[in-house]
């Protein structure tokens, strides 16, 4: 886990590394007075912990910070344990008020400045932990109790042969009718949250259709007046039912909703049921419910009658042919309204949580393994919203495809310095000054070619932001709809920061690769590319030099070690200017080197250049190598078989005089055998 | 010249500091540390030039190192000479004397234990 960081304000450098020794498991971030503090504030605010913060100090003091952090509300964000020397009570009153939470006095005491942290990190969590974990809880009940009334009034409307749209669609429309209602007059005050509990209760509004029977409820023709009377009194029965939820009966929801139950069969003129109840008697929830359904009963096709269009059915209204309504609510609606006409397919209006309860309810119906699905559903909803409340401080996105948008985390967009919504992401300048195009990509690639089956993937990229570049890992997974046929629905991502660790991994790897005196590459490295260089080009020309320092043990007894090294260091450098730098420049261990180079024609005038460009005058000492040379024309591309060659070729020069260069000949290796066992090397 | 032996020598409290930082190498650490600190130059100096805020401040660091070091006779003499300058008193001359007394034996026994250690 990553260590928590503490910010440690003191104007005295001792004082702060004393502070810091004693903490020594946590992250220590330093400021020498409260400007600097303020400053780290501003930009860190987010990634830091606890802040211990001295009184006395330059430029802005301690209260000063304090003043500050009350000002821009971080200190809520932020626990404070003032440190200072003043323990006059005055002091610590003041700092508690400006919003401290603990106080240490000096001299510290090691055991008492960690145990204060301990405690005021373990309270502070605890205090956010709670606090989410009550918000979490909030949602959730709303949402369940969203959830529970839906699949009730849906029942009744499933149970009635209908599609379960009406629901829906009278929620919309009182939504409509109440905010319009409210715009024109002052006659009816409503909060928004009165609306809202009136509209979430408009869905039960037949719940007593369920007492009544089948026969009745799902006749084809037309009721006769015994029918009718029994059909009428679902309205006092639903309310009745409502009113017998003994525990809830003072629940505004419940309220509200019995009262909608029993009077939208009223009529303005007192014409109606249960009650005949006239004008404002009738609660105004249950006046525009009452609306509402007529206009929907009209518009949408019934056993008994087909879909009028919303100018017949708004004509039929106001001609008072089908009931009687309050004139205020009259002028909410008009023939000419295409906001009226298509707010029953208005999803906007919806609150949020209710198109889930439908596909809930369809599963219902769906007669096999329909729970065990209803159950995954909800299952997968807590889960992603865990997982999002536990991942609050990473970046975090969402890219959905229709339309083409990305949704970052707000932690995350800010961290990034990018906006929290990214509209058509691939034409987004704002985007790509951060992530280089390719790897955008790469995504788009991975999201045509995923599948519910193969739905993660993993890309490594750099991004640009807060002024510089960081490697970072970017986690995706595809979510997919739950039918048959499933569809992308969107794309969750994760980016972690793995830019430590991969630079020190690229360290690793080219530490093990080079030499660490001269910077060369090592045997092992070098043989490996040659291959591969070889491998990718069999026909082109390459030729390999061997080299060796000419009495480089007598060098160094002579000079010491350090000279041996100036002088590898030098040739090194010599090998590194002679050759181009796709060349390959090796050091294989004491004084031996090899270079391995591609060429055209004119092997042997390169060479000479090479060489005499390796033999040098370093602190008036002449320093000169033996080199052997083998060609890829003659010994086909084959490291093991050039190596050889170029190995004996040098041996030959060893042997007559040093001080030269050699291409190897065949004659060498048939006069190898002669020389066998003569000379070790 | 023992740790402890310079403490005496400066009339501090070695007791009393191992007690609370509760590590040897860290209290010598911090105790070699003290001569880097460049507030007992800036006292004299914004003294001498009648700083007086600047002054206080710099005296009031040196009380709280003393106080974390237990370098008690330093510490009480700076603390005296701090109340003073948070009071407002114009004639602080012999305060500061004895400050930089107790500071002159204070750095004479911690650079007779450095001595001993190289």
């Amino acid at each position: 886990m990553e260590k928590e960081k503490i910010l440690i304000v003191d104007d005295s450098e001792m004082n702060r590394s004393i502070l810091a020794d004693m903490l020594a498991d946590y992250e220590i971030i330093e400021a020498e007075d409260g400007v600097e503090a303020v400053e780290i504030l501003s930009r860190r605010l987010p990634e830091l912990s606890l802040m211990l913060l001295d009184i006395v100090m330059p430029r802005l003091d301690g209260f000063g910070v304090l003043e500050k952090m009350k000002e821009r509300d971080w200190i809520e964000k932020l626990p404070v344990i003032i440190i200072s020397a003043e323990n006059g009570s005055n002091h610590v009153e003041r700092a508690y008020e400006l919003g401290a939470t603990d106080f240490i006095a000096r001299p510290f005491d090691s055991l008492i400045v960690q145990r204060r942290v301990v405690n005021t990190l373990l309270l502070y969590a605890k205090q956010k932990r709670l606090i989410r974990i009550a918000e979490e809880q909030v949602r959730e009940k709303e949402r369940y109790n969203d959830l529970m009334i839906d699949i009730l009034s849906q029942l009744v409307e499933f149970r009635n042969g209908e599609s379960g749209l009406h629901i829906k669609h009278v929620r919309r429309l009182t939504q409509l009718f109440l905010t319009r209602l409210e715009a024109r007059t002052d006659a009816y005050p409503l909060t928004e949250g009165e609306i809202s509990l009136i509209c979430t209760a408009s869905a039960l509004h037949d719940i007593g259709k369920i007492a009544i029977d089948d026969k009745i409820l799902n006749k084809p023709g037309r009721l006769t007046p015994e029918e009718y009377e029994i059909m009428k009194t679902h309205s006092a029965l639903g309310a009745d039912m409502l009113r017998k939820i003994v525990e809830h009966q003072n629940e505004p929801l419940i309220q509200k909703a019995a009262e909608i139950c029993r009077w939208h069969h009223e009529r303005w003129d007192g014409g109606g049921y249960p009650d005949g109840l006239r004008g404002d008697a009738i609660p105004i929830s249950a006046q525009v419910v009452a609306l509402a359904d007529v206009y929907d009963a009209l518009t949408s096709k019934r056993v008994y009658k087909p879909a009028y269009s919303h100018e017949q059915a708004v004509r039929m209204i106001l001609g008072g042919e089908c009931g009687a309504f309050n004139p205020l609510l009259l002028e909410c609606i008009s023939e000419n309204d295409p906001q009226l006409q298509n707010a029953r397919w208005d999803e906007s209006i919806d609150q949020p949580g209710k198109t889930r309860s439908r596909a809930i309810l369809e599963e219902l119906h769906d007669e096999s393994g329909a729970s065990r699905r209803t159950l995954s559903l909800l299952e997968k909803e807590r889960m992603k919203n865990s997982v999002l409340a536990s991942m609050a401080e990473t970046v975090q996105f969402e890219y959905t495809p229709d339309p083409p948008m990305i949704t970052m985390s707000p932690w995350g967009a800010q961290k990034l310095g990018l906006p929290e919504i990214i509209m058509d992401p691939k034409n987004s300048d704002e985007l790509f000054r951060v992530l280089d195009r390719e790897y955008w990509e790469e995504m788009s690639r991975f999201m045509r070619a995923s599948t519910p089956e193969d739905s993660e993937k993993r890309i490594d990229c750099p991004l640009h932001y807060g002024g510089e570049t960081r490697w970072a890992r970017i986690l995706l997974r595809t979510i997919w709809t739950d039918d048959e046929d499933p569809v992308l629905e969107s794309v969750m991502g994760t980016v972690l920061d793995i830019h430590d660790s991969r630079v020190r991994i690229e360290e690793l790897a080219r530490r093990s690769t080079q030499d660490s005196l001269t910077g060369l590459l090592n045997r092992a490295s070098a043989r490996e590319r040659i291959e591969r260089r070889m491998a990718e080009k069999p026909e082109d020309h390459f030729a390999l030099c061997e080299i060796d320092i000419d009495d480089f043990k007598k060098l160094n007894d002579t000079f010491g070690h350090m000279f041996g090294d100036q002088v590898l260091r030098e040739l090194s450098r010599r090998m590194k200017h002679s050759v181009r730098s796709s060349d390959i420049c090796c050091r294989a261990g004491g004084e031996e080197f090899f270079l391995f180079l591609d060429y055209n024609d004119q092997i042997e005038s390169t060479v000479d250049r090479i060489y005499k460009s390796l033999c040098f005058e370093i602190e008036g000492l002449n320093i000169t190598v033996s080199m052997g040379v083998a060609l890829s024309v003659t010994e086909g591309p084959d490291y093991t078989r050039l190596y050889r060659a170029a190995d004996l070729a040098l041996y030959k020069v060893k042997k007559s005089g040093k001080k030269h260069y050699r291409f190897y000949e065949q004659a060498m290796s048939d006069a190898l055998e002669d020389v066998a066992g003569e000379e070790g090397r | 010249m023992t740790l402890q032996e310079c403490y005496a020598a400066m009339g501090g409290d070695y007791d009393d500091a191992m007690g609370r930082l509760r590590s040897e190498r860290l209290l010598q650490k911090f105790v070699l540390k003290f001569l880097d600190d460049g507030n007992f130059k800036l006292l004299c100096q914004s003294l001498a030039d009648g700083r007086q805020e600047e002054a206080f401040r710099a005296a009031h660091t040196i009380k709280g190192m003393c106080q974390n070091l237990s370098f008690r006779a330093l510490g009480k003499s700076s603390s005296r000479l701090t109340e003073a300058l948070r009071a407002g008193e114009s004639d602080t001359r012999e305060l500061l004397e004895c400050v930089m007394e107790d500071y002159r034996v204070t750095e004479e026994a911690i650079r007779a234990y450095q001595a001993g250690l190289n």
